[in-house]
């Protein structure tokens, strides 16, 4: 049955989006800034998973780890050398600053690995269960435990460590976080670091069902915002509803008669207008017009 | 922005206070304009026709940050979809051509209808404030782009060939395009100066440093915002016509590049957003050195691109202006003037470390 | 509007605000505006007179920037009805208000720092209720800066300005809109005893070139010196409305203004009213500090 299958593909395609959202909405919600280089960081991740996994020949699965703390490290220096300079600025000026970081991160992939589609394909790739013409794949539902999981992860470390307080507190104020004593660059740095490596971690699970390319990060960048739009932003909660509910999106639309496949770009948006225009505070998040 | 606009002095009134000068900062910025579109405007004299392609897509690229500075200098308003006006126009002509119509109704239908769908997208999107109107208006783009791909519009896939006059005008055309766009150029700069000493102009500065207040003040800021908009897409519309007949085809990714948005928002930005000068200048100095680096055989232009983003967005974001503004600004009356240049310097070193924390 | 620039009244007294007509201007209905399930301002009713002089204060949150917001327009109630020279114009946009002749300044003041001070103050002129052209507007706007006090400071950014000079900048920017209800968001606050004192004298003297004005304030002293009537604001409602001496006197008020404090220092309300009457003459104690971040969403 085409909807049973279309039900399956839709959670992996949903807690999958999540992932991609998850570190964009932290960024986002914590420092204000739309990170247009979020793309380019989760093809990065994906990248690293595929260097893991032809060189080394590491399973996918720990490769997520690596992917996330190499792409840690990225982030930190990024925000510390880069955006930390302008964070003071008005949007437009972070905004192509991201932009400028992702034209470089992009097509310096481009240069090291070519611009070819690449794919990581696993000896138990696709292995699973079947019912009737419904087919659940071991490997995707690991995959969308993972997500869940990091959700789960970020929202424990935001809510219940020193560390996680800190950086909600300087979310909602920076100048009253500054005279309470913490640092705003490294707390800011450890944002963008986390933001960074969760892209990571999106980009290593993509990598194993779905194949990808070097210029891929612009669809992902835009998938991301539509996401934290329609979740909402403040929480970890809040990109993963956005994330199914996209992901619900992308899996049925295509169904309908006479719409067929190939409109990504033009439902996304058309989701985003949708959304803006009934429900501006999104699914689960506080209102962002201030 | 504040020195581009020009103030009158007032009449004499009985205060003792010191009546403002008139600033004719704004007679500068023609007379500069003008040397450097005049100095442009020399290039066919070399006869080479390799150049006058390259300084035609320059002026293309003048125009298109020109008229970007109207919705995204003056305004504020930072619409990464502008590409959307120039595909229209490009569109436009491309399908009037090859239904036999003439060139120059390609050019005006194209220009209409960018205007109007400015007018009909701004009226939702106009809404939307800063990151939110931003992506809106990339969707907006990106949609269009794959539009005319899955619709095939003008060809299959979106591709379209554009009959190009016979062998005898070849170069001849090249001449006219370089002079259609100096000419969009020209009556850009025109319009900017006409803006900046107007009321409309004044609403739209205000509307980009304080909308609330700009509200509170009386400015009916949403239509202010809509015409902006469709300021700033009537010229776009006409460049993408023009651009349509000389590059005779292009297809979908081409005209509906995001790259060009983005390359819009960095040229005004290098040379100063919201300033006369500054789309001009910033589009000859980065597209210049762009052409420069290409025909020297540079493959990696996005990391160019990319870098040059961020060096600028880093330590230049108001942009070349207005580091000279700084440079040269005017002293408080009754200032040392020895002081001046020291002074000069010290505003130049903050201007380029505004941001940081 | 030059004959503002006649001599400030020389004592405190009843002189000012003479040209109160007791015909409504402004009047509010039942106004109630709620941010989530937060009644910032709750089913409040009250009215302007032409020409007076009304003060509003309030602790902190008690809903003063929310009334502004609801007169000025840049929010709508969620019920009741604002009525202005017998309009309803609780819907009306802001700028539409301000086409009509009602003019805000922001608590947190909001220059336009692209601009210089009389450029920020011409656009005042040349949109607002006047619609002046160039020329003309920028005669109005030197005007107004020589009747405010920043005429010399006229070539400067928005952004160069001291706190007394911002909030001067406001009241200029305006003033510029020619209104004829003024609504002043805590204009005082934040200013030394001296610029409280020019701010006083500014107000009167707008008030008597025929500007009808709200003035919403924390600083107890500087609102009893200027306003004819005063309104107490607590939780959103209405606790208070007549005149200064009243005001001060009812226990409600004591209680809502000065809270905890003076109600824990001072067990009888009549040591509470003697402690005002001395405040009064020596304020620092009522000075509260500038409610910067009231209602910021």
């Amino acid at each position: 049955m085409v909807l049973g299958q279309a039900l399956v593909n839709w959670l992996l395609l949903g807690t999958l989006y999540a992932a991609v959202a998850l570190g964009f909405s932290l960024v986002w919600g914590i420092m204000n800034i739309v990170n247009l280089a979020h793309g380019a960081l989760i093809v990065l991740g994906a990248y690293v998973a595929l260097v893991a996994f032809q060189t080394y020949h590491l399973d996918p699965f720990p490769a997520i780890l690596i992917a996330m703390v190499v792409l840690f490290l990225v982030g930190w220096v990024v925000q510390y050398v880069a955006i930390n300079r302008v964070i003071r600025a008005p949007f437009l000026v972070t905004f192509m600053l991201t932009f400028g970081l992702d034209l470089l991160a992009t097509d310096l992939i481009q240069q090291h690995f070519g611009g070819d589609t690449r794919s990581i394909n696993t000896v138990y790739s696709g292995i699973g269960l079947t019912f009737g013409s419904t087919h659940i794949a071991f490997d995707h539902v690991a995959a969308a435990v993972i997500a869940i999981l990091l959700t789960v992860a970020l929202s424990l470390f935001l809510g219940r460590t020193r560390t996680g307080n800190a950086i909600l507190a300087t979310g909602m104020d920076r100048d009253a976080a500054s005279l309470m004593g913490i640092s705003i660059r490294r707390t800011y740095a450890l944002t963008f670091a986390i933001g960074a490596a969760l892209a990571g971690a999106a980009g290593a699970m993509l990598a194993q069902f779905y194949p990808f390319f070097p210029s891929q990060g612009g669809s992902f960048t835009l998938t991301a915002f539509v996401i934290v739009v329609l979740g909402g932003l403040g929480t970890p909660w809040a990109a993963l509803a956005g994330g199914m509910v996209f992901g619900l999106a992308e899996t049925f639309v295509p169904l309908i008669p006479h719409v067929g496949p190939g409109y990504n770009n033009a439902i996304a948006f058309a989701m985003l207008v949708l959304v803006l225009i009934f429900r501006p505070r999104g699914i689960l998040g506080k209102a962002f017009y201030s | 922005m504040g020195t581009d606009l020009d103030l009158q002095t007032p009449p004499a009134t009985k205060a003792p206070s010191p009546v403002p000068r008139a600033s004719r900062s704004w007679l500068w910025s023609l007379l500069i304009g003008l040397g450097i579109l005049g100095l442009i405007g020399m290039v066919p004299l070399t006869g080479d026709i390799s150049d006058l392609h390259t300084w035609t897509l320059i002026l293309m690229f003048c125009v298109l940050a020109q008229s970007w500075n109207f919705i995204g200098g003056f305004t504020g308003y930072a619409a990464f979809g502008n590409v959307a006006f120039f595909g229209i126009g490009a569109y436009s002509v491309a399908i009037l051509l090859n239904d036999h119509q003439p060139f120059w109704l390609g050019l005006i239908v194209g220009a209409l209808i960018a205007g109007l769908f400015a007018f009909l997208l701004g009226l939702p999107v106009l809404r939307l404030k800063g990151h939110y109107f931003a992506i809106a208006t990339l969707g907006v783009a990106e949609a269009l782009r794959e539009f005319s791909a899955i619709q095939n519009i003008g060809g299959p896939g979106g591709e379209v060939s554009v009959p190009f006059p016979g062998a005898g005008a070849y170069p001849t055309l090249f001449y006219v395009f370089f002079f259609a766009f100096l000419a969009l150029a020209l009556a850009c700069l025109i319009i900017t100066i006409l803006l900046t000493r107007s009321k409309f102009g004044y609403a739209l500065v205000a509307i980009r440093e304080n909308e609330q207040a700009a509200e509170a003040l009386g400015i009916a800021t949403y239509r202010y915002k809509i015409a902006a908009f469709v300021l700033s897409a009537i010229p776009t519309g006409l460049a993408g016509g023009l651009y349509a007949y000389f590059a005779s085809g292009f297809d979908p990714p081409t005209v509906f590049d995001v790259g060009i948005s983005v390359e819009m928002v960095l040229l005004t930005f290098l040379g100063g957003a919201g300033t006369i000068l500054g789309p001009v200048i910033g589009a000859i100095i980065f597209e210049y050195g762009s052409f420069q680096l290409l025909t020297s055989g540079f493959s990696a232009h996005n990391t160019l691109l990319g870098l040059a983003i961020v060096i600028i967005t880093i330590f230049l974001p108001q942009g070349l202006v207005r580091l000279v503004e700084a440079l040269f600004y005017k002293p408080a009356p009754g200032a040392v003037r020895t002081n001046r240049l020291r002074e000069g310097v010290r505003r130049v070193r903050r201007f380029i470390a505004a941001n940081g924390i | 509007m030059s004959d503002a620039l006649s001599p400030p009244m020389a004592s405190e007294g009843a002189a000012f605000g003479a040209s109160a007509t007791g015909v409504p201007l402004l009047q509010l209905a039942n106004v109630t505006k709620r941010f989530g399930g937060l009644a910032a301002v709750d089913d409040l009713s009250f009215s302007v007179c032409q020409g007076e002089i009304l003060g509003i204060i309030g602790p902190n949150g008690a809903g003063k920037s929310t009334l502004v917001g609801l007169i000025g327009g840049a929010l709508t109630p969620s019920a009741g009805r604002i009525v202005y020279q017998g309009q309803d114009i609780s819907r009306r946009a802001a700028n539409q208000r301000s086409q009509r002749g009602i003019a805000r300044t922001f608590q947190v003041a909001q220059p336009f720092v692209g601009l210089n001070i009389l450029e920020n103050v011409m656009v005042g002129a040349l949109f607002g209720r006047q619609r002046l052209n160039r020329v003309e507007a920028l005669r109005i706007a030197h005007e107004v800066l020589e009747r405010v006090g920043l005429a010399q400071k006229a070539t400067l950014k928005g952004n160069e300005l001291t706190t007394a000079d911002r909030k001067r900048l406001e009241m200029a920017r305006a003033l510029a809109t020619k209104p004829e209800l003024l609504l002043l968001d805590e204009v005082m606050a934040g200013l030394n005893h001296t610029e409280v004192a020019q701010a006083v004298t500014l107000i009167r003297e707008i008030n008597q070139s025929g500007v009808t004005i709200l003035v919403i304030e924390h600083i107890m002293r500087a609102i009893v010196g200027v306003s004819n009537r005063i309104l107490v604001l607590h939780h959103g409602r209405k606790i208070a409305e007549d005149l200064p001496e009243q005001v001060l006197s009812d226990p409600a008020v004591i209680e809502a203004y000065l809270g905890e404090r003076y109600a824990k220092q001072h067990q009888s309300s009549q040591m509470i009213q003697r402690q005002l009457a001395l405040d009064l003459g020596s304020p620092d104690v009522l000075m509260g500090e500038p409610e910067q971040k009231e209602e910021r969403k």
